[in-house]
């Protein structure tokens, strides 16, 4: 580094410096900064288009939609008045400055595990370094009960462990780095990890996979089969970076969110520690799993049965192999092989076809896929315009029979409900009912006990 | 006869220029109706029919005409339906679907240079244009952006902005001709309406190299894109609806237009503005077809020029062998040309033109002609690959000047539907051949530096035809001799609009689809201003 190169440095520090309080330091704003970044803050508090941190971006849940709130240091409508132990509060135990409970789609279960210096870190970078922006999106409104606030202070004395994270001194420091980036800032838990009947996730299957509306966060255990046990570090390391992993699996669907705006980011040290605690989460083999998802199928095509063979005028009719032919040869090439540079990828050797589960094929098909930053971007064009629930029903049974897994199973009802969002919910009935039975128990306590009362007057 | 549907804005024709307007209009609320007399296409049906096709090389096998509104077909044998009078055959091809002709094209979307549009004032040939280059430059600009256009800066048309996106990756053999002819002749990226980046939700060109007859991949835009696009912004599109008349009220205003059904059931649609995009060969066929007793001899023509002025851009070429291998058809089809001698001085005497290079696969010509020779056997596959990595092409693409005589009329013979099908009359004026014969010394030069052996000249006084059908509707400030003004409003009937190739006095030395998307979103904000709201469009 040259001398002019190096006092410009120094200046920029002091500038950086002078524009925040005495006891925060520069160093702290950057480490604030990049634990928002492993945070993946931005993504939910940010509008599509809005600017960030401003909130307003509406989250479907079972629920309802949950939209994310103002977290920039607005005094008049973001978080600009939060003491740092209110900022803590709100981050660890799901409390706002007015005392209300902020819903679990804030996942501050997970961000309960972020030490108090992490915290500081973060609290620094949002008071300092984030542009105030003075406006308020729109409020969140549930469906009874889930609107009173407050009965989330039950779910959180169920389900709510407000310890931060206790390293486990019989593992490596890297084990350890890992496991708090994996369960505190990056909250992988929060989509891979199924969710009991009342959202919260069931910490006896930690990673093995859950349905997310359409799409299904598949299981990241160190099962060899089902999860991720058969890929190495390298693997992980580059699939976490770039979105795919060779010859495996490559993001699609929220996971190129995740990538694009969090974990590409992450310094390599932290990516590999990541994997270092993912490989140790302990393994969950789905039922029927009888073959690494990764490694099923091989390359093959059925050119001889669609070469001068008219199309049927019936488009719906079209068999499998000539949907494949019309709308998929072209990119993943006659064979299924993909695109040299694997830019395109192999549908064999795949997770998307090698996995039993239909969803995330189906809502490939449907939805495409766009990841990257602008420049070298990736996309594959969604073709739920195009295909019918029937064609794409069709053309993924022709993609497992050819490429993947041939005990999944697929029919145009399945297509139809994930193009619809994927599998309702019953939680709002649930808990409508679960309400109705606790006043229910209510007066049944309150009449044995008169009785009770009675008998003993008697 | 039934009357069952009306809207602000009716357009005829459902091509890349119809659309793009008919989008504007609806994004800024207004009602639209879109009127199209072939069927949907679906780009994966399009992609199976070309690769099952026992006839690949014939680019239109796709597109099969159909009976209601049958469009011209050569292969294996002509339809009969774009009636030749002569003395030039104008084998025009062109597809009557919704999004149109560019469902299928190399996608060129080249501005013009700025004289261009003075060739009567610089030059003496030709006429002047009702508005000069530097007027058009915005919406030059707006339609790259909504097309998504690529290219190089240096091809002689100024422009105030950068492209949306830098060239497409230059293939192999452009490569090599680039840098075998420099410093002699400067070989650049054509300007392409193809991604070279993730552009709109559409996918970068990976080089599938079948540009025409479609590109797999939406990498390049078409006029299905746009369609898609009308649509989505609220504009209602009805295919299959023939027009076949366009009716006037006592003072010469627009009333309504009649369409078949493909059973032939007539229907009637009114409105405000009625804007005709059914192309250079349709639209003047559907001005003469509406003749009536006010209008005798078809509407929006008191000049006599609806029709009249067809141009188009032929080419001659060379084929040859090259000393290295190039391996055409790895990239698009026409990636690279040379620009050097659109304008200059030398076109008061002859046509300009550009050089363009072809990149299209050349093992399936190079076999006919091996069958053709009678070649067999193990010389067989040595000969195919000897001459499919070595065989290249250099084509002018020359301009042809406006000459009533040149016109698209209506023959006495009717398609199934009953009605007139259009009838082309043509010649290739003097002028274009001198600007044949000029290239001559050019093409030679090029296969010399190329080190080009088996030079092979297309035969002389042949023209092959380029597609870019042009100036039958042509517009200019006085109506004496032209049919509309410059905003595409014709100048005997103050509602009806025309968008479209066939507004273009005179047809330069460019593929004319980006001039006249340009001209199209200016009618739109002529008709509509982009910061107008329902009401003043009522007003309007």
């Amino acid at each position: 580094m040259n001398a002019s190169l190096r006092i410009g440095c120094l200046l920029c520090l002091l500038t950086a410096s002078a524009a925040v309080r005495a006891d925060t330091t520069a160093d702290q704003v950057k480490r604030g900064e990049y634990l928002a970044l492993a945070s993946d803050c931005v993504a939910c508090h940010t509008a599509p288009g809005g600017k960030p941190f401003a909130g307003g971006l509406a989250m479907a849940t079972p629920i309802g939609a949950i939209i994310s709130t103002n977290i920039t240091p607005s005094k008049t409508h973001g978080i600009g008045n939060y003491s740092q132990q209110q900022f803590a509060d709100a981050l660890r135990r799901g409390i706002r400055v007015d005392g209300a409970h902020l819903y679990p789609a804030m996942p501050y279960t997970s961000y309960a595990l972020m030490d108090d210096a992490d915290i500081a870190a973060l609290y620094a970078y949002f008071m300092h370094a984030v542009a105030a922006v003075d406006t308020s999106p729109a409020q969140t409104s549930l469906p009874f009960p889930f609107d009173i606030r407050a009965s989330m202070a039950v779910w959180n004395l169920l389900y709510l462990d407000a310890r931060p994270f206790i390293p486990d001194a019989g593992k490596s420091a890297q084990w350890n780095r890992g496991a708090y980036l994996v369960r505190g800032p990056a909250h992988c838990g929060d989509c891979h990890t199924p969710r009991n009947l009342l959202m919260a996730e069931d910490s006896s299957a930690e990673l093995a996979g859950a349905q997310l509306g359409s799409w299904f966060a598949p299981n990241i255990t160190s099962d060899a089969n089902s999860g991720i046990g058969g890929w190495s570090d390298q693997d992980i390391v580059d699939y976490l970076r770039t979105g795919r992993a060779a010859g495996k699996a490559q993001a699609a669907g929220p996971m190129t969110e995740a990538i694009d705006r969090s974990l590409q980011f992450l310094r390599d040290a932290d990516l590999k520690a990541m994997a270092t605690y993912l490989r140790s989460v302990p393994a969950r083999r789905d039922a029927g799993d009888d073959a690494p998802s990764y490694a099923r199928g091989q390359a093959g095509d059925q050119l001889a049965s669609n070469r001068g063979v008219p199309l049927p005028d019936d488009a719906q009719r079209m068999s499998g192999a000539q949907l494949y032919d019309a709308y998929c040869a072209t990119c993943h090439q006659a064979s299924g092989e993909g695109s040299f540079d694997a830019r395109m990828p192999s549908l064999f050797h795949n997770t998307a076809s090698g996995r039993a589960r239909h969803d995330n094929l189906v809502m490939v098909i449907l939805d495409g896929i766009h990841r990257g930053a602008e420049g070298r971007d990736v996309v594959m064009p969604g073709f739920g315009k195009e295909l019918s629930d029937t064609q794409i029903a069709v053309l993924a049974a022709h993609v497992y029979q050819m490429y993947g897994n041939p005990h999944a199973t697929i029919s145009a009802e399945d297509v139809r409900q994930l193009r619809a969002g994927g599998p309702e919910s019953h939680l709002v009935l649930l808990a409508r009912l679960g309400f109705a039975g606790a006043i229910v128990l209510v007066i049944l306590f309150v009449l044995w006990w008169r009785r009770r009362r009675r008998r003993r007057v008697r | 006869m039934t009357t069952d549907l009306s809207s602000d804005f009716v357009v005829i024709g459902s091509g890349i220029c119809g659309s793009l307007v008919a989008r504007e209009l609806a994004m800024r609320g207004a009602s639209v109706l879109i009127l199209e007399a072939g069927p949907r296409l679906d780009r994966g049906r399009l992609v199976a029919a070309f690769r099952n096709s026992p006839r690949r090389s014939d680019w239109m096998s796709p597109y099969p005409a159909v009976a209601w509104a049958p469009h011209p077909i050569y292969q294996p044998e002509d339809n009969g339906y774009l009636v030749q009078a002569g003395p030039y055959p104008y084998p025009a091809e062109y597809i009557r679907a919704v999004g149109g002709t560019t469902w299928h094209w190399a996608a060129q979307a080249w501005r013009l240079v700025p004289n261009d549009m003075r060739i009567r004032s610089l030059y003496d040939v030709g006429v002047d244009w009702p508005m000069t280059y530097e007027e058009l430059d915005p919406w030059y600009q707006r339609a790259e952006e909504i097309i998504g256009v690529a290219g190089a800066e240096n091809t002689g048309s100024p422009r105030q902005k950068p492209f949306p996106m830098t060239p497409v990756a230059e293939p192999w053999s452009m490569r090599r001709f680039r840098e075998r002819l420099a410093p002699e002749y400067a070989v650049v990226d054509n300007t392409v309406a193809r991604n070279s980046r993730p552009y709109d939700g559409r996918p970068a060109c990976c080089g599938n190299n079948s540009c025409q007859p479609i590109c797999p991949i939406n990498a390049q835009y078409t006029g299905g894109v746009a369609a898609d696009a009308a649509e989505a912004a609220g504009a209602k599109l009805l295919p299959n609806t023939v027009v076949y008349h366009i009716e006037h009220d006592a003072t010469g205003h627009i009333a309504a237009v009649h369409y078949f059904d493909p059973d032939k059931t007539s229907h009637r649609v009114t409105g405000k503005q009625f804007i005709l995009a059914a192309n250079g060969i349709e639209s003047p066929k559907l001005l003469l077809l509406s003749a009536s007793d006010k209008y005798p001899a078809g509407l929006a023509n008191s000049s006599g020029m609806v029709g009249r002025n067809l141009m188009d851009h032929p080419s001659t070429s060379l084929t040859f062998y090259a000393e290295e291998e190039l391996w055409l058809g790895r990239g698009p089809q026409s990636p690279s040309s040379i620009n050097t001698l659109r304008d200059g001085a030398f076109r008061r005497e002859h046509a300009p033109y550009r050089l363009d290079f072809t990149n299209i696969n050349q093992v399936f010509a190079v076999t006919q002609s091996l069958i053709a020779e009678g070649v067999y056997g193990a010389e067989f596959e040595k000969q195919l690959r000897w001459r499919a990595a070595r065989q290249c092409n250099v084509k002018n693409v020359l301009e042809v000047l406006p000459n009533p005589d040149n016109r698209i009329a209506l023959s006495a013979q009717k398609d199934a539907m009953g009605i007139p099908k259009p009838e082309a009359h043509y010649s290739i004026g003097d002028y274009t051949r001198k600007g044949a014969e000029d290239s001559k010394p050019h093409f030679a030069r090029i296969a010399e530096l190329m080190g080009g052996t088996g030079l092979r000249y297309s035969a002389e006084g042949n023209f092959a035809n380029n597609q870019h059908i042009t100036g039958t509707l042509g517009m200019g400030s006085d109506p004496a001799n032209s049919v509309a003004d410059s905003y595409g409003r014709t100048h005997d009937h103050e509602n009806l609009f025309i968008c479209g190739t066939g507004l273009m006095p005179t047809s330069a030395t460019m593929n004319s689809t980006l001039t006249a998307i340009a001209l199209a979103l200016r009618t739109a904000d002529h008709l509509l201003p982009a910061n107008a709201s329902k009401s003043a469009e009522h007003a309007a």
